[in-house]
Formats: C-alpha cells, sequence, structure tokens
C-alpha cells in the first residue's frame, strides 16, 4: 500500500529529496564553490517538483499531432515557467562564480572559514 | 493612449533608459543625466496620476498579449501598488537628483554609466513586483532585483564588497528558492498563478491538502524574510548596506527591503486570506518575529563603529516595527504599517545621504569622527538629526506619527506587551543616535573656523537634503492627506 | 555699624533695567489693585463695553500664540544682533521678556472671565488644542515674573561666560516652549512642548561645554526622554481607550478599564516626575545644577520642574476628577480611583522630601544643596498633590498648598539659586566650607539670602510659611478624614521642615557669619542688574508673606472653583482660613528649634560630613541587579573561556557612579555581546535558515493538525 504511495509520488519524493541534499551541502560546506553546487541543487528540487505538477499519467507532451485525435497532453504551464526559472538561476550561479573568482583574486582562498578569519583579521587591525 | 497602458509604459521606460545608457557612452555623461531623471520625472507622475486614477474612479486590469489570466500574466493597479510606486518613484527621484551631484562614492567613473543602467533595473523589477498579479511572474521579478542588487553591491570593486555581495547572493537564493518552493506547492494544491484565481480556490484548497497550504505559508514567510531582511535573517544587510555606496544603500535600505515585505503583504492578504491566517495563527509568529527584531536590530546598532552598519541594524530593527503593523493582521496595523513604511524611507533615505556626504567629503565612517561635524557640514548634519530624532520618535517628525499608529494599533488588538517593547525600542534609538547629534553639534569647536574653506557642496545634493529634511517634518505635522491613500491601500487588501 | 565702600556702577544697562523693574513692579502694584478693587477699577474695567466685546471676539484666543511666539521672536532678534552688538542683544532679550509680562499681567481680567481656546484640527491627525484657564494662568504669570527678573540678571552674569548668544537664545526658545506646555489643551500638545522644553533646555545645561557638564546633559536630556517616552506610552493608552485627549473628564470611561487607569496614571506620574524632580527617578537634578549657569539653575530649578509638578496637577485633576455634574458627594464612587492614586502619590512625596532633605545636609557644594532641597520641596508640592487627590471632593487643601507651594518655592528658590550665582560672580567658589564672612562684603546679597532663607524655611511672614502650614492642614486632614497611617507622614514632614531650617542656618553661617582667613580684599561693592533682579524677588517674597491671603483669593480660589471639589468647604476652610492661628506658629517655633538643635549637633560631632558611600546613592541601589547581570554576562555568554576585556570589566565593576553611568554600562555590554555573537550569527546564515525553516513549519502543523 504505501510502496504504491511511494512509487505514485515518486518525482515529488526525488524532488524534495534533491532539495534537502542541497540544503544539506551550503550548511556544512564551507568551500564557496560547493555551496553554490548546493544552491543549484537546491534549484534543481524545486523545479523538479513544480515540472512534476504538471506531470498526467500517460499524457504527451503537448505538441499537437493532427493525425492522432484526443491527445491527453501533460500540463505545459509548469515546464513554461521552469524555463524562465532555470535562466534565472543560471544567471545568478554565473553571478556567484563570477564573485568567487573576485573573491579568489583579493584573498587567495574560497573557504568561507579562512575567509571570515582574513575579514575579522583586518577589521581588527583597522 | 489608453490608461491601461500606463503602468506598463511606466516599466517600458525604464527598460529603454537602461538600454540606452550604454549607447551614449560617448555622449557626455551629462545627456544621459537628464535624460534619466525626465524619466523619472515622468515615471514620477504617471504613478501620481495612477494613484488618483484608481483611488477616485476604478481598478486598472491589464492582461498581456490579451491572454486570459489563468495562462497569461497580469498586472493591476489598485490603491495598494499605485501608492507604493508613487513613494518609490519619489523616494528613488530624489535619491538620483542627490547621486547627479557627483557623490556615488566609491564608484570609478567609468562605472558610472553601468551603474545608472542597474539602478533604471532595479526600479522597473521593483515596479513589476508591485504590479504584477502573479505569483510567478513576482518570483522573476524578485530575481533581477536581487540580480541587480547584488551588483550594485559589488559595483565598488573593492576586497569586502565581494564578500558581502556573496553572503548576499547565498542568502537571498536561499529566499527565492524558498519562495518559488511556496508557489510551486500552491500552483500544486490550486492549479493557479494568478492571485486573484487562487483566492478564490484556496480556501477549498485548504481543505483538502492543509499540509501544502501549511508548508506553503512557511516556505514563503522565510523566503520573503530573508529578502526582507527580518531579524534572524538580517544577516546579509549590515554588509552589503556598508559596502555599497552610500546612494544604493540609501536606495536597498529605504525602498528594496520594503518591497520584499509588501510582497509578504500581497502573499498574506491577497493569496492567503485572514480566515486561513486566524487558523493557523500566523499573527503569534510575525509578532514574535517583529518582536525581537526590534530589539535585537538596535541592540546590534548600539555597538556598531562604523556609521553605515548602524545604520543598517537601525534598518534591521525599523523592519521590525513594519513587520509588527502588518502581524496584527488588522486594518489599524496595516495603516500605521504603511505609514510606517513611508516615514522610514523618507528617514532612512536622509540618514543615508547624508552620511554619505560627509563621507564623501571627510572619506571617514567612523562614529567617533563626527564630532564637530555640525560645523563643517551643517546642512548634512542637520538633515541627519531631523531624521535621527524621527527615527526616536520625537514629535513634529513623521517617526512620531508612525509611533502613534503603532501603538494605537498595538492596543486595538490587545498586545499591550508590544506597546512595551515599540518604547523600549525607541529608548535604545535614542541611545545610539543622540551622542552623534550631540557630538555633532557642540564638540570640537575648532572647526568652526573652518567653515568657510569648506569644498562647496553642490546644490544637487543640498536641494535632495533640505527636501527630505522638510517633508519628513511635513508629514508629521499633515499625516492626514496621506493617510487617505493608505487607507485606501489598506482597505483594497482587507475583504 | 557697616561703612558702605563707595558703590560702583559698572552696568551699562542698569539704568534701562531699573525703569523696567520698575514698570514691572508698577503692573504688580496694578495687579493687586485689580484683585483688590481699589478705586473701582476691577468693576470698571470688567464692566466697560470694549471690554465685554473683547470677551466676545473670538480674536481673543489668539493671545496664546502671541504670547508663545513672541520669545521666538525675540530669540530670533536676538540671533540677528548676535555677538556684533551686545546691548542690543540683551535688550531685545529682556524687552521680549518684559512685553510677554505685561501682556499676561493684563490677560487676567479675561481668563477669569472665560477660558481662552485654540483648536487645531487634523494636525498630527489627532488634533490639537491650546487653553488657557485658572490653573495654567497662576503658573504662567508666577513663570512670566520669574522670567522676566532672571533674564534682567542673566544678561548680566553672562557677560563673563563665553557663547551668551547661543545661551540667551536658547533661554528664549525654552521660554516659550515652558508658556506652550502650560498653556496646553491636551496631553498631546503638552508632550510636544515638554520635548521641546528637554531639548533646548539641554542647550542651557551644557553650556559650560566641559567634561562634567556633558555627563549631566546627558544624564539629564536621557531621564527627558525617558520621561517622555512613559508619557507617550500613556497618551497611546489614553488615546485608544478614551478617543479624546483634551483636558476633561474621563473617569466615567477610565473607570471601566480596571487596573489598566492606574496604569496609565503611574506612567503620567512617573514621565512627569522625571521632570520634577521626584524620587526615585531624581538623580538627574543635582547633577544638572552646579554645572549649569546659574540663570538656567534658577529657572530649571524656579520654573521648569514645576512644569512637571503643573503635568501631575493638569492630569490628575482633569482626567482622573469626576465632571462637576456627575458628582453627587465625597462618597461617590467615582472617586475612588482618585483616592487610590492619591494615596500613592502622597508617599512618594514624603520619601522625596526626607531624601532630599538627606542628601541635601550632607552638601557642600551650594549649588547641589540648593538642588537638593528643590527636590525636598517638590516633595511637599507632590505631597500636597497627593492629598488633593487622595481626599477628592474634599481635597481642596491639598491642591491649594500645592499651588502655593509652587509659587513660593519658585520665588525662594531662583532667588536662593542667584545669591549662589552672585556668590560664585564673586568669589568662583561654591564650596561652602571654603567660604566665609561675605555679609560685610555683600550686605545686600545676605539680605536678600536671609529673605529667601527664611522664606524656605517657612518662618512667619515669609512666603513659604503659609504654603508649609496649608500643606500641614492638607496632611492632618488625610488622617483626618482618610486612613490614620499618615499621621506618620505628618511626622517626617515637621522632621523634614526641621531639616530644611538646619541647612539654610548652617549655609548661612558657613557663607556669610563665619570668619574666614579670605578677605576677599578685591571684591568690589557694586550695583548691577544681578541686585535689581534679586531685590525685585525679595520684595515679592514678603509681599506674599505679609498678606497670605492675596494669592488665594486672586489666583488659588479661581482656580479650585474651577476644580469639582465641595464649594462649601472651599467657601469655610481656604477663602476665610488664618494661617497665623496659635498653634501653626508653635509648631513652626518648635520646627525652627529643632532646627537649631540639629545643626548644633551636626557642627560638633561633625554629622555634616559624613558621607555615605558611593555605591550606596540611589541609582546604584535601584539598578543593582541591572549592573550584576551586566557584570556577570561575560562570563554567562563564554563560560570558563571568557576573553574579558580588563578595561570594560573594570568599568563595568566601577561602584562609583558619577564616572560610570548606567547607559555606559549598558553601552558597554552591548559591546561585549556584539563581539561575542555579531560575527558568529553572521557566518551561521544558512544553519539559521534550516532551523527556522523547520522550527516554524513544524510549529504550524503542530497548531493545525
Amino acid at each position: 500500500m504505501w510502496l504504491d504511495r511511494i512509487i505514485e509520488n515518486i518525482n515529488y519524493i526525488g524532488a524534495i529529496a534533491l532539495f534537502v541534499i542541497g540544503l544539506r551541502i551550503v550548511v556544512t560546506h564551507s568551500n564557496l564553490i560547493k555551496r553554490i553546487m548546493g544552491i543549484n541543487i537546491m534549484g534543481t528540487g524545486v523545479f523538479l517538483f513544480f515540472v512534476a505538477i504538471g506531470n498526467v499519467t500517460g499524457g504527451v507532451p503537448p505538441i499537437v499531432n493532427p493525425e492522432v485525435e484526443d491527445q491527453l497532453f501533460i500540463n505545459p504551464i509548469p515546464s513554461v515557467l521552469i524555463l524562465t526559472g532555470i535562466v534565472v538561476v543560471v544567471s545568478i550561479t554565473v553571478y556567484s562564480l563570477s564573485l568567487v573568482v573576485k573573491i579568489y583574486e583579493n584573498y587567495k582562498t574560497i573557504d568561507q572559514k579562512e575567509l571570515s578569519k582574513l575579514i575579522s583579521e583586518e577589521n581588527n587591525e583597522h | 493612449m489608453n490608461i491601461e497602458q500606463l503602468p506598463i509604459i511606466n516599466l517600458l521606460l525604464f527598460l529603454l533608459m537602461a538600454l540606452v545608457i550604454p549607447l551614449l557612452k560617448r555622449k557626455p555623461f551629462k545627456i544621459t543625466l537628464i535624460l534619466g531623471f525626465v524619466v523619472l520625472g515622468l515615471v514620477l507622475i504617471s504613478s501620481g496620476y495612477l494613484l488618483w486614477y484608481v483611488n477616485n474612479v476604478e481598478v486598472i486590469h491589464y492582461t498581456f498579449g490579451g491572454h486570459e489570466a489563468r495562462f497569461g500574466i497580469e498586472f493591476i493597479v489598485d490603491p495598494f501598488s499605485a501608492l507604493f510606486t508613487t513613494i518609490i518613484a519619489g523616494l528613488a527621484a530624489i535619491i538620483y537628483i542627490y547621486s547627479s551631484g557627483d557623490a556615488t562614492e566609491g564608484i570609478e567613473k567609468t562605472e558610472y554609466g553601468r551603474y545608472y543602467v542597474l539602478l533604471f533595473i532595479l526600479l522597473m523589477s521593483m515596479f513589476g513586483i508591485l504590479y504584477t498579479n502573479d505569483l510567478f511572474n513576482t518570483y522573476v521579478f524578485i530575481e533581477i532585483l536581487s540580480i541587480t542588487t547584488c551588483a550594485i553591491i559589488s559595483i565598488k570593486k573593492k576586497k569586502d564588497t565581494y564578500t558581502s555581495a556573496f553572503r548576499y547572493v547565498m542568502m537571498n537564493e536561499l529566499g527565492s528558492l524558498s519562495y518559488l518552493f511556496g508557489v510551486a506547492l500552491i500552483y500544486m494544491a490550486t492549479g493557479f498563478t494568478n492571485i486573484t484565481l487562487i483566492s478564490e480556490s484556496i480556501q477549498n484548497a485548504y481543505a483538502s491538502y492543509p499540509v501544502n497550504i501549511i508548508v506553503a505559508l512557511g516556505f514563503m514567510i522565510i523566503g520573503l524574510g530573508i529578502k526582507a531582511a527580518i531579524f534572524p535573517f538580517h544577516i546579509w544587510l549590515p554588509d552589503a548596506h556598508s559596502a555599497a555606496p552610500s546612494t544604493s544603500s540609501a536606495i536597498l535600505s529605504a525602498i528594496v527591503i520594503k518591497v520584499y515585505i509588501l510582497v509578504l503583504v500581497k502573499v498574506l492578504f491577497r493569496v492567503f486570506k485572514l480566515d486561513i491566517l486566524n487558523e493557523m495563527n500566523i499573527s503569534t509568529i510575525l509578532l514574535v518575529l517583529a518582536g525581537v527584531a526590534m530589539i535585537m536590530g538596535s541592540v546590534f546598532a548600539i555597538a556598531q563603529k562604523d556609521v553605515k552598519r548602524m545604520l543598517g541594524y537601525s534598518s534591521v530593527a525599523q523592519m521590525g516595527y513594519i513587520l509588527l503593523g502588518i502581524g496584527l493582521l488588522s486594518f489599524e496595523g496595516l495603516r500605521a504599517a504603511f505609514f510606517h513604511i513611508l516615514s522610514h524611507g523618507l528617514m532612512k533615505t536622509a540618514l543615508f545621504l547624508s552620511v554619505g556626504e560627509i563621507i564623501y567629503y571627510k572619506k571617514t565612517r567612523k562614529v567617533n569622527d563626527f564630532d564637530g561635524m555640525g560645523f563643517i557640514m551643517p546642512v548634512a548634519m542637520g538633515v541627519f538629526s531631523i531624521a535621527a530624532l524621527g527615527m526616536i520618535g520625537i514629535p513634529l517628525t513623521s517617526g512620531f506619527i508612525s509611533k502613534l499608529n503603532l501603538g494605537v494599533a498595538v492596543l486595538d488588538q490587545n498586545q499591550i506587551i508590544f506597546l512595551v517593547i515599540l518604547i523600549v525600542s525607541s529608548l535604545l534609538n535614542v541611545i545610539y543616535y543622540l551622542p552623534i547629534i550631540i557630538l555633532a553639534f557642540l564638540k570640537n569647536e575648532k572647526y568652526r573656523y573652518r567653515l568657510k574653506s569648506i569644498e562647496p557642496t553642490p546644490r544637487t545634493m543640498i536641494a535632495p537634503l533640505v527636501l527630505l529634511g522638510v517633508l519628513i517634518v511635513v508629514v508629521g505635522l499633515f499625516p492626514n492627506q496621506i493617510m487617505i491613500f493608505i487607507e485606501a491601500a489598506a482597505n483594497s487588501l482587507l475583504p | 555699624m557697616i561703612k558702605f565702600p563707595k558703590m560702583k556702577i559698572f552696568d551699562s544697562m542698569v539704568k534701562s533695567n531699573s525703569y523696567l523693574v520698575g514698570l514691572s513692579m508698577f503692573l504688580l502694584v496694578y495687579f493687586i489693585g485689580f484683585v483688590g478693587n481699589w478705586f473701582g477699577i476691577n468693576e470698571t474695567i470688567v464692566n466697560s463695553v470694549w471690554f465685554l466685546n473683547l470677551l466676545e471676539s473670538r480674536w481673543v484666543d489668539y493671545l496664546i500664540v502671541i504670547i508663545i511666539s513672541i520669545p521666538i521672536i525675540g530669540a530670533v532678534v536676538e540671533l540677528k544682533y548676535g555677538e556684533n552688538s551686545v546691548k542690543h542683544r540683551d535688550k531685545s532679550v529682556i524687552y521680549m521678556g518684559f512685553l510677554t509680562l505685561v501682556i499676561i499681567v493684563l490677560m487676567y481680567p479675561i481668563i477669569l472671565n472665560k477660558t481662552l481656546l485654540i483648536e487645531i484640527p487634523q494636525i498630527f491627525s489627532i488634533g490639537l488644542t491650546l487653553r488657557i484657564d485658572m490653573l495654567g494662568y497662576a503658573v504662567l504669570i508666577l513663570s512670566a515674573f520669574i522670567w522676566f527678573f532672571v533674564m534682567i540678571y542673566a544678561h548680566e552674569y553672562m557677560t563673563h561666560e563665553k557663547k551668551t548668544t547661543r545661551f540667551l537664545f536658547f533661554l528664549a526658545l525654552t521660554y516659550s516652549s515652558v508658556i506652550g506646555a502650560i498653556s496646553s489643551g491636551d496631553l498631546l500638545m503638552m508632550f510636544i512642548f515638554f520635548e521641546i522644553m528637554t531639548i533646548t533646555s539641554y542647550m542651557l545645561v551644557i553650556h559650560g561645554q566641559n567634561e562634567q557638564s556633558y555627563k549631566a546633559g546627558y544624564n539629564y536630556i536621557i531621564m527627558g526622554l525617558i520621561g517622555g517616552f512613559l508619557i507617550l506610552t500613556a497618551i497611546i493608552l489614553l488615546y485608544f481607550n478614551i478617543g479624546d485627549l483634551r483636558f476633561t473628564s474621563a473617569i466615567a470611561k477610565l473607570d471601566t478599564l480596571g487596573n489598566l487607569k492606574y496604569w496609565i496614571m503611574g506612567l503620567l506620574v512617573f514621565g512627569f516626575g522625571i521632570k520634577a524632580g521626584m524620587a526615585p527617578v531624581h538623580v538627574w537634578l543635582p547633577r544638572t545644577h552646579p554645572v549649569a549657569p546659574t540663570p538656567a539653575s534658577a529657572l530649571l530649578s524656579g520654573v521648569m520642574i514645576k512644569i512637571g509638578a503643573f503635568g501631575i496637577i493638569r492630569v490628575a485633576t482633569s482626567y482622573y476628577f469626576p465632571s462637576r455634574e456627575a458628582v453627587a458627594g465625597i462618597d461617590d464612587p467615582l472617586w475612588q480611583a482618585a483616592t487610590n492614586i492619591g494615596a500613592i502619590i502622597i508617599w512618594s512625596g514624603i520619601i522625596t522630601m526626607a531624601l532630599g532633605v538627606f542628601l541635601a545636609l550632607q552638601q557642600a557644594n551650594i549649588k547641589k544643596m540648593l538642588a537638593y532641597h528643590s527636590i525636598s520641596q517638590m516633595g511637599y508640592i507632590i505631597t500636597g498633590i497627593g492629598v488633593a487627590l487622595y481626599l477628592g471632593y474634599e481635597g481642596a487643601m491639598g491642591l491649594t498648598g500645592a499651588m502655593y507651594h509652587i509659587i513660593n518655592h519658585a520665588l525662594f528658590k531662583s532667588l536662593l539659586f542667584m545669591v549662589a550665582g552672585v556668590i560664585y560672580y564673586h568669589t568662583k567658589e561654591l564650596d561652602m566650607y571654603k567660604l566665609g564672612g561675605l555679609w560685610k562684603k555683600l550686605p545686600f546679597t545676605t539680605m536678600t539670602f536671609l529673605i529667601a532663607a527664611l522664606g524656605i524655611s517657612g518662618i512667619p511672614l515669609f512666603n513659604g510659611y503659609i504654603s508649609k502650614t496649608i500643606l500641614h492642614h492638607g496632611i492632618v486632614e488625610a488622617y483626618e478624614l482618610g486612613h490614620p497611617v499618615f499621621l506618620y507622614a505628618e511626622i517626617i514632614f515637621i522632621v523634614v521642615s526641621a531639616g530644611t531650617v538646619c541647612s539654610f542656618i548652617k549655609m548661612f553661617y558657613y557663607v556669610f557669619l563665619r570668619k574666614t582667613d579670605n578677605e576677599y580684599k578685591t571684591m568690589v561693592f557694586d550695583y548691577s542688574s544681578l541686585d535689581i533682579a534679586m531685590w525685585s524677588m525679595a520684595i515679592i517674597i514678603v509681599l506674599i508673606g505679609l498678606s497670605p491671603s492675596f494669592i488665594l483669593k486672586s489666583l488659588i480660589i479661581p482656580i479650585l472653583n474651577l476644580t469639582t471639589y465641595d464649594p462649601y468647604f472651599i467657601e469655610h476652610h481656604i477663602a476665610h482660613m488664618n494661617v497665623f492661628a496659635y498653634k501653626d506658629l508653635l509648631m513652626t517655633l518648635g520646627i525652627v528649634g529643632l532646627g537649631f538643635v540639629i545643626f548644633i549637633l551636626g557642627k560638633k560631632y561633625h554629622l555634616f560630613h559624613l558621607h555615605l558611600p558611593k555605591w550606596l546613592s540611589i541609582e546604584y541601589l535601584f539598578f543593582l541587579p541591572a549592573y550584576i547581570i551586566m557584570r556577570n554576562l561575560c562570563r554567562i555568554m563564554y563560560g570558563d573561556r571568557c576573553p574579558m576585556d580588563k578595561d570594560d570589566f573594570a568599568k563595568l565593576t566601577e561602584k562609583d557612579v558619577e564616572k560610570i553611568g548606567f547607559i555606559d554600562r549598558f553601552i558597554i555590554t552591548t559591546n561585549v555581546f556584539n563581539r561575542r555573537y555579531e560575527q558568529s550569527i553572521i557566518r551561521s546564515d544558512a544553519i539559521i535558515y534550516t532551523g527556522f525553516l523547520t522550527f516554524i513549519i513544524i510549529l504550524m502543523l503542530i497548531t493545525k493538525l
């Protein structure tokens, strides 16, 4: 019984699992690039969740085929929305990666802990 | 031209301006400035007209491309969005005039063009957030806003701006994703992203999928809370605001974080509606967050040595005031919160701009270096004092009216403990604002003799400061004229 | 026989000032004549057609605006002349004060017949009211006279100080805000003027601009603003529950609020009490006075702290009194709230007066001693207010005593401060034990001092005696009509009066009588504006002392008639009161005797030099728990690894409140807190997010499911 329910909702569960994995990476890792990856994985989780909502069992992609009648389409709107979302997250990723490059140029480290240590030392000097 | 198209034209004007600036690169920079000012003026006029129109004639609905609302994107101009777009346009115009006075501190000359491009995109996205009636569209605009804000924070190309920008990106991305997750959950339960359509079906959805709605609300509160710098999520704010150039600090502190809290207002009152909120006891959560923010923001502000960080923490405390008004979930509360959004916008702008002028000329941002500053820069310090007294809540300033309204709203919901917190928070404000004023005007009078030797401040920097000082007092004296619009906005949110 | 040296007049303006003071004395005579109806002057004016027309016209209300704005105009004119023309500058201030005085004195017949009222709707979204009735007028005329004399005194005194222009400018602004606070018609308006007064008078306090005055000034403004916030809280509570802030009876609505009405009154009493120097929130007062320039102390003690007491009276007798129509008599349950509040106010007044005198006896600094006496005398006034509330319908005696003592104390205390100022002006010394033998050098000053001292000690034929006797009657009534426990209040009252007598014997002995090595050879015997101002106040003190019923008849009975008191009681017990009854005189004799005994004992056993340890001071004890928490916060936060900053820790453990005040300690604590937590909060960004997200969602799920 519960196995059926899990299989039925497998895409939601997968999405949430991705979200949690991403969050865990952001929380536990201090490497800046890994944190960006974590955010990306979280984002993917959310997108997967969104797309999964639009899924209709047995549906086909919403491309009208004139030869077949009474087709069952999946809901195209979430997919369309998520296209925008992916673009946004890509741009954010690019931006934060470029920031990491700049940080590395200036501080010679991309580790969050070392970075905060460096910054607090700098502040104390002033 | 149809009046329905006016909001779109506002957005397009901003976008066009952002496009035109790089094209004018070879022309003198003055042309860009004047053109930008014309654009801002036009937008201010049109938003003012829209404000009048929606309050007196009817609410404007506009759907893009003629698609019906459930597929397409819908813009709504109602008293709520019209009021706040007008406020944003007004404040932005003041800050724009100031920044044209050559005081975009710390930015290299070649970056000016880029700074203004970012500024106009920023304004565009804020207008979009307020006008749109679609949750996903709001998300897109929020992301645009995040990226531009972040770019503005790191525009100075200094070491510490990168780290603070990075922290900003991380936190805000967490916030955005949480918000998007909330939208997804709502979409799952209702099948819409259009706010009006969702609100029609949310009761049914709540009955059949309560967990979805609750988790969605939780995610959205946290997500928008991060962006609006509500206390435990304020982490990114002090660094970011102190790193940014003064003019953009003013925009960030006075406008941008308010926009996020307005999104929260929209989500709470338009999407979920009071019934669900009351059933879930959201009020308590919001009020506790607000109370903690009001006290802790001020406590952290007291210990700051850097004046801009101090102002940043003060914003955290003031966001607590606004959240307090919203968390009461009543008409009085909303009214007080909206008024405080306006009055805090005015006061924080004045504070950041006057501090910006001081930083520009004196190259210092340590609180201790403000001794005797009143003699060197009387106008800047005078406006600073008016705004700081407003923050404390001295009568004759708009801050006093905010406190009065908040106090009455708090009592109306029988939450007397928050009245105490309000007063304690004001006292903490006294502790960190008052010594600055006193020292600036009374210590180190040796500067007085150098009065003539100081660099003359451009009129474009003095005029906005004076205007802000006057506005703070005028709004404090005659709040009723503005209250009409604020009450209409609050009414449009409540059934 | 004293041989008077040749008098030296060195003040160029002394002549014009003398004329002005002469004119003001003429005004006083006119006022007395009007009240006494000499030559039928009263009837002539009141019955004349133009006076009736004036009463009818609505323009007469704008007199309030005029008297508030005259000092502001004077201040602006004064600023225009500035340092360029000292003479014109001083004149603009003085003439402005005189003009205000003239208008206020001439207003008397109008106020007697009509309450001036201006309503400004819309503003502040609540609307404001300006109002002058008899209660306000009594304080107004008192302030006008004292302010005028102090202005004359000030311009001369300030010639030796720097930045006189600024001082006079803020003095004038403070005057305006004082008039505004008195003539406010609602609590919000009063609060606004109060805040303005706090800020402008701050500039007077820190005029010396040295480390000490900044410290005292900071203390002053913080306490003032705290008081303001307490009043603001009360305003919000009142506005929400009553919906109207005008000073009208609101007890019917307040009675439905249960205990909240006591909270509101408590907030108001503390809020105004901070200004009035009520214990235990008096701490700013003894610090402020020694550092402020003498004219500022004279006005602070003479007028501004009275505004605090006036605020309490105003609020109590309007909001907490039933209206005349609603009240049935003394047993009306509507009086219950006033009675309960009154009992508490009486005791806080008694504590204030005892504490003030006790601390005053230990002081060596003249101004500090006078400041503690101000606290003590404010205790008398607050006790009077308490009696006025406690006895409800029959409490007229308490209000009479309080109002009378407000008037008297304003007169003799500003005069005493002026004397202290003259002493400082000539000797640059304020320590009592270092001065001596001044009566030969400053005979006029000695005489004015004697008059003021006799006034404050409550000797018959001087003004203090009358009000103290009335207050004593009030306390006696409190235990006869009310609870017998107030018998102890009476005993404390008598002891405190004896302490006051002793204190001034001590001051007279040490400063004026005693022989010292100091010869003060260089001191010149002069006649200047200082003396004119002091003599005129001394004359008023004696005049009041000689005819006790004048003030009662002219100012206080009209106040009582407007307040909800038993008309029979007013008519029989107050209007025809004989203060010179043998019983009262006998008691005074006893008090004076006791005072002498204390002085002799104190001098013999050096009791006056007995100083309590610093950490026993009120401020320290009052905030002791907070101090202990703050001191140990570092340990609490860090545990054993407390990397304490030696400097900060030393500051937090400092027992002397004079060195490190409460606010400083608080700031140090927040610094420690900040160092510990700010960065770690910032670092744990994602953890906070995760934690709160889970917490809030679980919380919401639990509430729902």
